[in-house]
């Protein structure tokens, strides 16, 4: 089994998190530039041969992270390619505002396909929009010297961005996926977390008494629940082949035993009245926003949590994440970590090699210490944390993900492979946790689903190992 | 002096002909050739498959959800709707004090925005914070229903927020009605001695036939289309439940790349509704009354 992961006690040293950093060989010559203070490695100016004078276009996603870290990272652009620049444009729904565009054949260098509205993914792939990333990976890292691009990104992180072997996109911010709970309640109340999902029900139960819904998720976004909790059970149930048979539309993928104990598991949250009354009426932010009120006790989601909900998070609250328990105390540190955000280049472009020399300056780790630094999260880029100070949150998952070791969870890539099977869960999910589908309907559902996509030869498909 | 009144009519005619075809009939005839086709929405050409994607439709369970809940609201909102906008109406022609601020009031919701509505009603219908669930759990109701996050109440909550939309257009469609019924008619009524209700029964409103039967195409339309209120307060869910043909053709192109599906969705939903408008005029037609 090959883990997209980071060896255990490597991650600290990767994330350079502790200040330690990895010992740069700082033999080799390189220039300091005066902006940003970027040392470009000797040999790694141009090596993708942009040509000079080149006005690039590049238009963003601008949600959460907002676009400043871009703007930053066009800054080092310019000041790499005296005389080129690289324009930023902060948008949301990409989709709506580029796809009039790409039709007409004048689509942008660079974009950050990310948030709601934002282009399927798989279309772009199959129709041959999207540039081959290749000869990005594979040239010199900007300021990591003796390093290709490739080598200086976490370790299974751009996993996501492969099409068939070929990279098509790299993700530029790593998140850790899983359960959250505020550290100040759980210390009142002298509640501790649980090790098993039998430990989990009970503690619920104890939540429940004291007059806390033990559980909300973001309601009317039902497939929270997908990333948060069936994805982590399942594999630490039945392992990681499940996950990968259901992206390979393996006929009764689903209906593997795992799937229907995981379900099963998930649905005892409802049976039991442990989801918070009218959760299902709530959107992502407002199930979230109870939650800092401490109207339930636990809540899964991502990295981005803290970020988004900064402006009202009571002071002391202490948010830190958890892995998610299975069956077995023993796997409770595996968790879901992957990165996120993916940019991508166009292949009819009028400067896909602008396009992707600003990827080289956007994750390189001047630009990767900017973002974590005033964004407060992190990129997948090695040493990128060096010397920052991380928050409560950031520092719990990125003590989650050492303690997890090796074994960091490979996510599945159906949801932006192929739409319908996501939508299917999605609404399958909801009913599953209102009560209104059981773990074998769910099943039949989505299995269905994905049986019509294996059958609709319209459809791209994609296969991985 | 025949051919010269076409000489000057042609050119006052030609540029709203022109933008009309440009912008209107133009797009809706390429719309019609995509629905022909399958086409992801990218660079490359749609490519015509004939019928397939009204074959597929049969088939689709997903497009029958969606044009029953369409069906659902075309059968509630013309009644409820009209008929709430006929009673404002007419009461606030009885000269009632504060005649001018109901009427303003009513219309009011009219001119906001469909998605402020969207947003301002999702807080109403808020499971914690909102206006009903507080007032149901004041008097004593320990779980009111999750008005939005349930599948059996979340199309009424929609329906609910639509008649107090559109209710105030209609009534103001009525009130113009009513205001040109000669007066000499109800005092001849008041002579024979008829009280309100029998007043508004039959002079009232078969004087209103008109605007009856415009208002009908109206809500017609309205009940047929329901994307804003829907994409902004349910996005066609929980689990489907409010999804209408609007937001399943919005799913389908923007969200799983069937431009072409997409577009054959909105050509039955096009046809669907130029029937009904037809057929709403041949049914109510009747001899105007000329006053």
């Amino acid at each position: 089994m090959k883990k997209s992961g980071i060896s255990r006690r490597r991650f600290i040293e990767y994330t350079g998190a502790a200040g330690m950093g990895i010992g740069l060989s700082s033999v080799l010559p390189q220039t300091s530039l005066a902006k940003t203070g970027i040392k470009v490695a000797s040999g790694a100016a141009n090596p993708l041969g942009l040509a000079s004078n080149t006005q690039a276009e590049g238009v963003f996603f601008s949600g959460g992270f907002g676009h400043a870290y871009i703007e930053y990272a066009a800054e080092i652009f310019g000041e790499v390619h005296p005389g080129s620049s690289m324009s930023v444009e902060g948008i949301q729904r990409v989709g709506e505002r580029l796809r009039p565009r790409i039709i007409a054949g004048n689509p942008p260098d660079v974009i950050d396909n990310s948030g709601a509205g934002n282009l399927d993914t798989g279309a772009l792939v199959g129709e041959g929009e999207l540039m081959d990333l290749g000869p990005l990976m594979s040239a010199p890292a900007l300021d990591t010297p003796g390093k290709t691009f490739g080598e200086t990104l976490f370790p299974g992180s751009q996993n996501s961005g492969l099409f068939d072997g070929v990279q098509r996109y790299v993700n530029i911010a790593f998140t850790v996926f899983g359960v959250w709970h505020s550290k100040s309640l759980f210390d009142e109340k002298g509640w501790n977390y649980p090790t098993t999902w039998d430990g989990m029900l009970s503690l619920c139960d104890t939540i429940k008494t004291s007059g806390i819904a033990p559980w909300t998720y973001q309601g009317k976004y039902p497939q929270y629940m997908l990333f948060g909790l069936l994805e982590p059970i399942v594999s630490k149930i039945g392992g990681p082949q499940i996950w990968k048979d259901v992206d390979n539309l393996v006929p009764s993928a689903w209906e593997h035993p795992a799937m229907l104990q995981a379900l099963n598991m998930m649905k005892a949250l409802h049976d039991n009245g442990y989801i918070m009354e009218g959760t299902s009426g709530l959107t992502h932010t407002e199930s979230q926003a109870e939650w800092l009120q401490n109207k339930a006790a636990f809540i899964p989601c991502g990295t981005w949590l803290e970020n988004e909900m900064r402006s009202i998070t009571p002071g002391g609250f202490n948010m830190v994440i958890k892995p998610v328990p299975s069956d077995d105390a023993s796997r409770l540190s595996w968790i879901d970590a992957s990165s996120g955000e993916p940019f991508m280049v166009f292949s009819n472009g009028k400067n896909p090699v602008a396009g992707m020399e600003f990827l080289r300056c956007l994750l390189s780790k001047e630009s990767a210490k900017w973002f974590a630094q005033n964004v407060g999260s992190i990129m997948p880029v090695v040493g990128g944390a060096e010397g920052v100070d991380l928050s409560s949150a950031m520092t719990s998952a990125l003590a989650a993900v050492d303690n997890a070791g090796p074994n960091i969870l490979d996510r599945p890539s159906f949801p932006g492979w192929y739409s319908d099977i996501y939508s299917e869960v999605k609404d399958s999910m909801g009913a599953l946790l209102t009560g209104r589908a059981s773990a074998e309907e769910f099943i039949e559902r989505v299995q269905g689903a994905s049986d019509e996509v294996r059958e609709d030869e319209d459809i791209v498909k994609f296969k991985r190992t | 002096m025949r051919r010269n009144k076409y000489g000057i009519i042609l050119p006052f005619l030609a540029p709203a002909i022109i933008l009309y075809s440009l912008f209107v009939i133009y797009p809706y005839s390429q719309a019609m050739y995509v629905a022909f086709t399958k086409w992801k929405g990218l660079r490359k050409s749609p490519r015509f498959v004939g019928l397939d994607n009204f074959e597929k439709m049969l088939g689709d369970d997903k497009f029958w959800n969606a044009l029953s809940n369409n069906l659902i609201y075309l059968f509630v909102l013309p009644i409820v709707t009209l008929g709430f906008a006929l009673f404002m109406a007419f009461m606030i022609s009885q000269k009632v004090r504060f005649n001018n601020f109901y009427r303003v009031t009513y219309f009011f919701p009219q001119v906001m925005s469909v998605v402020a509505i969207g947003i301002l009603w999702s807080f109403v219908y808020h499971p914690t914070i909102g206006i009903f669930s507080s007032l149901l759990k004041a008097v004593g109701i320990k779980n009111p229903p999750v008005w939005l996050g349930d599948p059996d109440t979340a199309l009424w909550s929609i329906v609910a927020v639509t008649v107090w939309q559109s209710a105030g257009f209609f009534m103001v469609i009525f009130m113009a009605g009513m205001l040109s019924i000669p007066k000499s008619l109800y005092e001849a009524a008041a002579l024979d001695g008829a009280g309100r209700g029998s007043t508004f029964f039959r002079i009232t409103f078969p004087l209103l036939w008109e605007n009856t039967r415009s208002s009908l195409v109206f809500i017609t339309v309205i009940a047929m289309d329901m994307f804003g209120i829907t994409f902004t307060m349910t996005q066609g869910g929980p689990d489907r439940s409010t999804d209408v043909l609007a937001t399943l053709l919005y799913e389908h192109a923007f969200l799983h790349s069937r431009f072409g599906y997409a577009t054959s969705i909105a050509m039955v939903y096009f046809i669907i509704v130029i029937v009904l408008t037809l057929l709403i005029f041949r049914v109510t037609r009747r001899e105007t009354v000329e006053f």
